[in-house]
């Protein structure tokens, strides 16, 4: 029982993974002699369960737990047992790490057990009566890898992702991360930027006196300009990463009575909209965080979009429109029966209702229209407003759905996954996320401090170069400090520089 | 003993107050001094005559302490040994900033220069370097005769035989205790509370030119003593390294075709390094041209021809990163053409000083190699270039008042520390000289810190990161270089010198704060006119200025525009403005970095409270009770760092870390709030 307990504690830590590598890493002060083990696959059943143990004790506990020892760094099957009681309580591989060529950089070693909670609690009781040993906090490996110099600090991000890892998608892209990508992508903007800056100072200390090129400081000019460039395409990924872990905000819109909440309900399948035929029955913003496809989704429904005197209800406008201007995705409900009968007019009329609705979002900004109360109407009239919208072909991609008989919901689903999809991005395709916006932050610091290069390169060159030595801070702040001395490698290595 | 040679100094002083009619007091204060040699006793010895010991004797005079300078060669005080300028970009920063200490140096260039000009003149006022010609008779007898007339200090020739070490006072950090000196040849002990080595290249010295060497620190001197480094290495158990540098050949100026070369004029007007000197010794149209020519493949031939007669490139192959000679720049970057500089050495001087031929090869192969160059195909040698290499001390082992953290009362400056160059020696040698000073008389010793000032930037750099290679400051070194400018470092040190460190005369004192009121009140003018930018386009004809009408521009923000000066402020405001037209460059200068430096104050408060936080000297970083890597408890415990501020500026330490060692550091400080005991490290 105690595991278990333990167990459900470490998971209610997840929430503040961002501020672990901030907070613990940093505040927490305690000696790294004892020896931790936890679960560290997902949480949740499984096939296969792999529990790790770090420490100088790691050996004791293998040996306690397998009695013979396994080949370092091999998979060997083995009986694990009980140390005190002898029962047996599972067979499964075993694997030894010792330090300090081990994720943690000291002894460790990982148990593969099945994945069944009676196991898994057994092994885990079995190994808390191992003098010596104690369950790990939250992060403690990662932080035992870091200050062992295994990690960096793009790839404790990564780590923490993973740990936190609540759907398919987002474990891939911390496995990415973990794999240095995003890494290796500032790590080359970071040694072009130190060049630069490099060559803008050897101009600065040595141009008077040693012979430093004519016409450096123009090929720096297109080195700066070229890194803007990437740094710009890079931010403008629309904010891919940082949805995959916070989740993607879809919202829900649209006039008052047109089946927004029913909508809701249907998704999460459960009723967490309350659903009546009044007018207005939803005021405020009802949030629901949800997985569909493997993609984390932040779905609110909002009340009905129309004009009124009751002040409460307008609050739940102004927060529904507010909402919808800050949505990732926007499922924009209409009700077929308040179409005009007239074919030619249902593309005028609906161009104007979905603008009333999107009013104030931008154009990258993403719309479904859905179609609801598709059983209210008769399948011709279905056919006659197809017709008209797929000739009119500038209305958004849109559902007809039955929230009442759940006719459409697949195809509507299809379409969410597809948009979540683009959304979010790929994680195993093309250029990694930004995955913090930690780094979105320090990029975009980075971005406008070239700026300030350019702003000054013709007025005054230490302010020129104040801002190559900001641009190159902040990188920093992701890859690692450059400091002075670096700089003056590049310059002694670039240039002939006399005593 | 050889106390101070009364005839000679006589000699000297004889021959200053010819050419130094001013300086006739000199005579009367030597012959006190003179007298003064028999106590026996002194607050600070400072040993050596260079650029450090010269400084460090005047600041611990300046700073009140009774001192004795010991050097081997009274005529050799003040000599430039190696290239005959002063300044230049970085180099000029920390000229700047010693004459606002009231340092010697600056006001030397200014009696001493034949050819003043500022360097970077396009690139921003911040890295503006104030450079000059010296002409070295001239700048020898300044300095000489300035000291000669410094309250306080007696100088003694004659050579250090060893180093008087007892047990170190148990109430203080620090395993050992300076004395005082043994001088050499049976010349008795002298006894005192501090001392100030600056030995330069003399430690240990060799020097090397062809496939020879032989003993000494500087060619026409003899070697010092071995007993000064064994006492170092053997007895004090101080870490040390050994580093190498190297001189050109001197060529005689009539042998030169100069038809051949480019010539360099100097400003038009000079612009003198001190800040109390409204100008400079030398006429304007008296100073004397620089020329410039190139090497040539021909030169790369000689050196690789005379490679196997080299015995001093061939040493110590790891070498510094950039090229020290000649040779390491046609081996390093073969194929290309360097500069050669051929600088005058004085008004008098019939030899002229190539700068960046810095050469160790045999005499003759030294030759051949000039010849290849345009304008030397007939040069003659006067003295052939040479190399050193010397010893030096590991600088961190330093303190940040450059005392060495396991011996009481010995501080070392200049060379010994691993740097290069005259202007770095001095900074290092004022600074010492203050702490020996302030020491020796109980006072407690002071950091300077790297947000304020070069000198700050240059001893941090050493005591915390050590050097490879001998250290030279660079403006990219300092991470405020918009805030530490050569134009404002009497408003940034002087202020202090006068008020924290008692080296700063009360005359200067008082200039410093005049200027300093009259550029805030010059400010406050310029930012209490506010108008549109179309009045201001109207007002300043031809002003391109971009804003668009509505904009309303501050007097100060329109400074700022490059084509705007000062001057065209003050005819448009003449009431307001012009009482404050002498100082219209500086009140330029400091329009244009203003935002800049507002912005980056945050950072620099930041750093000044990690340097605040210090970090006992005593503790075992290996065992220390914290979490930390290996690693960082290695780098630690090598280096250990001061303060906080010295610790995160190490390679290799992580922000993680120093969290942890401020942790540490606060809950040692609360648990020893209550028994009273503070774990600050001062000395």
């Amino acid at each position: 029982m105690h595991f278990i307990r333990c167990w459900r504690r470490s998971a209610t830590v997840i929430t503040s993974i961002r501020s672990f590598t901030v907070k613990r890493l940093l505040c927490s002060v305690g000696p790294e002699d004892d020896t931790v083990f936890a679960m560290s696959s997902g949480q949740g059943r499984c096939g296969v369960a792999v529990v790790r143990v770090s420490g100088p004790a790691s050996a004791l506990a293998v040996h306690s737990l397998t009695r013979r020892f396994p080949a370092a760094r091999t998979a060997s099957l083995r009986s694990i047992i009980h140390p005190q009681t002898q029962e047996l309580l599972d067979r499964g591989l075993v694997l030894w790490f010792p330090g300090p060529h081990s994720f943690t950089g000291e002894d460790s070693a990982e148990f593969h057990i099945h994945g069944g909670p009676a196991v898994i609690n057994g092994v885990l009781q079995a190994l808390g009566t191992i003098p010596g040993l104690r369950p790990a906090e939250a992060g403690e490996f990662t932080r035992r890898a870091f200050f062992a110099g295994k990690l960096d600090l793009t790839e404790v991000e990564g780590l923490g992702d993973l740990i936190h890892a609540e759907t398919e998608a987002q474990r891939r892209q911390a496995l990415r991360q973990m794999a240095g990508d995003l890494g290796r992508i500032y790590q080359d903007w970071s040694d072009r930027l130190k060049r630069c800056l490099a060559h803008v100072e050897a101009f600065i200390d040595f141009s008077e006196d040693e012979l430093i090129e004519d016409g450096i400081l123009n090929n720096l000019d297109a080195g700066v300009c070229q890194l803007q460039t990437e740094m710009g395409n890079h931010l403008s990924d629309q904010r891919r990463g940082e949805r995959l872990r916070s989740g993607v905000q879809v919202v829900i819109a649209g006039s008052t009575n047109a089946g927004k909440s029913s909508l809701l309900n249907m998704l999460t399948q459960r009723p967490s909209a309350i659903v009546s035929p009044t007018a207005g029955t939803t005021r405020d913003v009802v949030e629901v965080p949800l997985d569909i496809g493997g993609y984390p989704v932040l779905l609110s429904d909002t009340a009905g979009l129309r004009d009124t005197t009751d002040s409460v209800e307008q609050e739940g406008v102004r927060r529904a429109r507010q909402r919808v201007e800050q949505a990732d995705l926007t499922l924009a409900v209409v009700d077929l029966t308040q179409l005009p009968s007239e074919p030619l007019m249902v593309s005028v009329f609906l161009r104007g209702h979905l603008r009333s609705i999107l009013e104030q979002t931008s154009d990258r900004q993403q719309c479904i229209p859905i179609l609801n109360k598709s059983d209210l109407i008769s399948t011709e009239q279905k056919h006659s407003i197809r017709a008209v919208l797929e000739k009119d072909g500038d209305v958004a991609r849109f559902c007809f759905l039955s929230c009442h008989t759940r006719d459409g919901l697949e195809e509507l689903l299809t379409v969410l996954q597809d948009r979540l999809k683009t959304l979010c991005g790929n994680p195993l395709a093309g250029s990694p996320s930004l995955t913090q916006t930690r780094h979105r932050t320090h990029l975009q610091t980075c971005t406008e401090a070239l700026h300030q290069y350019h702003h000054y390169r013709d007025v005054d060159l230490v302010l020129a170069a104040e801002g190559l030595r900001l641009g190159l801070s902040s990188l920093g702040r992701i890859t690692g400090r450059i400091g002075a001395e670096e700089i003056l490698d590049v310059i002694f290595k670039d240039f002939c520089i006399g005593k | 003993m050889t106390h101070i040679r009364v005839n000679e100094t006589e000699g000297i002083t004889h021959m200053l107050v010819r050419r130094l009619p001013v300086l006739h007091k000199a005579l009367c204060t030597c012959s006190i001094q003179v007298a003064d040699v028999h106590t026996q006793h002194y607050d600070v010895i400072v040993v050596g005559g260079g650029h450090a010991g010269t400084e460090a004797a005047a600041a611990a005079s300046r700073a009140g302490a009774n001192t004795l300078l010991i050097t081997q060669k009274i005529q050799t005080i003040g000599a430039l040994s190696c290239n005959p300028s002063l300044g230049g970009v970085g180099k000029g920063h920390l000229v700047k900033e010693i004459d606002a200490l009231d340092g010697l140096m600056g006001r030397a260039g200014d009696w001493a220069g034949i050819h003043f000009s500022i360097l970077n003149r396009s690139k921003g006022p911040a890295v503006w370097g104030p450079r000059a010609q010296l002409d070295r008779g001239h700048y020898r007898d300044f300095i000489q005769s300035e000291l000669l007339s410094t309250e306080r200090l007696t100088i003694l020739e004659g050579s250090v035989e060893d180093l008087l070490v007892s047990a170190a006072d148990p109430d203080k950090p620090g395993r050992h205790k300076v004395y005082g000196i043994r001088l050499a040849h049976g010349g008795g002990e002298i006894h005192s509370r501090s001392m100030v080595l600056t030995t330069g290249t003399f430690l240990s010295g060799s020097l090397f030119m062809g496939p020879n060497s032989s003993p000494g620190g500087r060619i026409g001197d003899p070697p010092s003593c071995a007993g000064l480094s064994y006492s170092l290495k053997e007895i004090l158990g101080l870490k040390i390294g050994r580093l190498r540098t190297g001189t050109p050949p001197r060529i005689i100026k009539d042998t030169i075709d100069f038809s051949c070369t480019e010539i360099r004029l100097p400003d038009e007007k000079p612009t003198p390094f001190s800040f109390i000197n409204a100008h400079v010794n030398c006429k304007h149209e008296d100073q004397l041209p620089c020329f410039l020519t190139y090497t040539t493949p021909g030169v790369e031939r000689v050196v690789n021809e005379s490679m196997h007669v080299n015995s001093h490139i061939h040493q110590d192959t790891k070498g510094p990163r950039y090229c020290p000679s000649i040779e390491s720049k046609v081996l390093r970057f073969p194929g290309r053409l360097h500069q050669v500089w051929l600088e005058p050495e004085g008004w008098t001087s019939d030899l002229m000083y190539p700068q960046g031929l810095s050469m160790t090869m045999p005499p003759d192969m030294q030759l051949c190699l000039i010849r290849e160059i345009p304008g030397l195909h007939k040069a003659q040698i006067h003295t052939p270039g040479y190399g050193v290499q010397y010893d030096f001390v590991c600088p961190t082992q330093l303190y940040p008042w450059l005392q060495v953290k396991s011996t009481q009362g010995l501080f070392l400056a200049g060379q010994i520390n691993g740097t290069t160059g005259y202007e770095e020696a001095a900074a290092q040698g004022l600074w010492a000289g203050v702490n020996a000073g302030r020491t020796s008389l109980s006072k407690v010793p002071l950091s300077l810190s790297r947000t304020q000032s070069y000198i700050g930037v240059l001893i941090d750099d050493l005591v915390c990161r050590g050097v490879t290679e001998p250290y030279r400051m660079f403006t990219s070194r300092s991470e405020f270089r918009t805030s530490l400018r050569p134009d404002n470092a009497d408003m940034r040190l002087t202020h202090r010198g006068f008020e924290e460190m008692g080296c700063v005369s009360q005359q200067r004192y008082n200039e410093a704060l005049q200027v300093k009121q009259s550029l805030n009140e010059a400010l406050s003018a310029l930012r209490s006119i506010s108008l549109s930018a179309t009045r201001w386009r109207n007002k300043l004809q031809h002003v391109n200025i971009s804003e668009t009408k509505s904009t309303i521009l501050s007097g100060e923000e329109v400074l700022q525009y490059k084509d705007v000066s000062f001057q065209m402020l003050a005819s448009a405001f003449p009431e307001l403005l012009a009482p404050f037209l002498e100082f219209s460059e500086r009140i330029k200068v400091e329009a244009l970095y203003h935002p800049h430096c507002e912005k980056q104050r945050r950072d620099i408060e930041r750093m000044q409270a990690e340097e605040s936080l210090y970090l006992p000297q005593d503790i075992d970083y290996l065992t220390l009770p914290v979490s930390l890597s290996k690693e960082v408890r290695e780098i630690l415990d090598s280096t250990r760092p001061n303060t906080l501020g010295a610790a995160s500026r190490l390679p290799g330490i992580t922000p993680a870390a120093i969290i942890h060692l401020l942790n540490y550091v606060q809950r040692e400080k609360n648990r020893n709030h209550g028994t009273g005991k503070d774990v600050s490290c001062f000395g």
